[in-house]
């Protein structure tokens, strides 16, 4: 049964900018799909976006959508999730967007614990601005600022969140779309920061310059270092390197262990505001 | 059939009918030719070789997909969800 992207839709937006086989499209897909999954009227939801590839997702979907400064899309959608804490916030995010330019918004979105969830794709660089090298540009690559090759170490966008208390973190690659629809369900449900990083292919900027020039190259790329987490868990730092892992890094649901759940968030950010609301109200 | 086809008039349809498993079934496939970018993607994830490039002047690569026998078809649905266009329906 064909899935009806058409209600979702700005369909005389349609056929998008991005490039032929752009990754990001699969991710909008996952996303539309768990938006039905979860049931959330189209009214209720807001999709925030910054700038970049990624970010001209929300000018393609027929909901409540704002696309906002470079980087800033989580401090817009913390603003919006305060002001009406009825609405679903959605933030889909690029990599640069995320933990480049709004790097510092990200952690410390991330550390409030707020109900929303943050859809990073990362492509490994710059798409939009020429190929420039990104923060998930891994070592030995090459992008138009970095002729010889990356030198600089990556973040991991799902350590980096889980370490700065995001209450749900989880990466999946767009050969996986199902992976991906599922997780990103999983982050709409869960009350809390959720953070779900789809790795996705850039062959026009990223492939091009790393003689992978078409999308299947780099999605099988892509697949070549797929690891998942429970398989990483027993293997050697030294053999996961350049890998990508896979799989649900922290979800807060069942019993854990002290380390996975060292950094449990106390509380929901959303929920301890309006207690501040309501004390302020009794001071008048 | 039971479940309501929507395709719209603009796509290109194929239909056949098709055995999934041991149950009779019937595939029909939606395509919007429009639309679509001629990334091959739909080429390379699908495990039955249902789909095929041929050659299209006005497309960025000069190429587009057609279904080459759509009674291969075993409704895996990869082609729908990792096309990055929205070109492809199957219901």
């Amino acid at each position: 049964m064909a899935f009806e992207y058409e209600k979702y839709l700005r369909m005389d937006k349609i056929p998008h900018l991005w490039c032929p086989g752009c990754g990001i499209g699969v991710v909008l897909k996952a996303m539309l799909r768990s938006v039905e999954n979860v049931g959330w009227e189209k009214n209720d939801i807001a999709f925030v976006s910054g700038i970049g590839c990624t970010s001209r997702a929300p000018g393609y979907i027929d909901c409540n959508t704002l696309h906002t400064t470079h980087g800033r899309a989580l401090s817009f959608a913390t603003g919006i999730k305060l002001a009406q804490p009825a609405k679903h916030v959605v933030i889909f995010s690029g990599d640069g967007d995320a933990t480049a330019i709004g790097g510092n918004h990200f952690i410390h979105a991330c550390r409030r614990n707020i109900d929303m969830t943050l859809v990073v794709v990362n492509n490994n660089t710059y798409g939009m601005t020429g190929g420039q090298h990104s923060p998930t540009t891994p070592i030995g690559y090459k992008a138009s600022t970095t002729v010889y090759g990356n030198i600089d170490p990556t973040f991991d966008i799902c350590l980096l969140a889980k370490a700065a208390g995001a209450s749900y973190v989880a990466r999946a690659t767009v050969n996986k779309g199902k992976m991906l629809e599922k997780y990103i369900t999983k982050g709409f449900e869960h009350k809390g920061f959720s953070v779900i990083v789809a790795t996705a292919n850039c062959h026009t900027q990223f492939g091009r310059k790393n003689k992978m020039s078409d999308p299947i190259s780099v999605r099988k790329w892509i697949e070549s270092r797929e690891i998942p987490i429970e398989k990483a868990r027993t293997m050697k730092a030294a053999e996961l390197n350049d890998k990508i892992i896979t799989g649900e890094f922290i979800t807060h649901e069942e019993e854990t262990t002290w380390w996975e759940n060292y950094n449990h968030p106390i509380h929901e950010y959303t929920e301890a505001y309006q207690t501040i609301r309501d004390k302020a109200q009794e001071r008048k | 059939m039971s479940e309501k086809i929507n395709i719209p008039d603009h796509y290109s349809k194929w239909e056949s009918d098709v055995k999934i498993g041991k149950k009779d079934d019937h595939v029909t496939i939606g395509y919007w030719r429009d639309g679509c970018k001629g990334c091959g993607i739909c080429v390379d994830v699908c495990p039955k070789q249902v789909w095929e490039l041929i050659e299209a002047k006005d497309k960025w690569n000069g190429q587009v997909v057609q279904v080459t026998d759509a009674s291969k078809c075993i409704k895996c649905m990869l082609c729908e969800i990792h096309c990055p266009d929205f070109c492809i329906k199957i219901y």
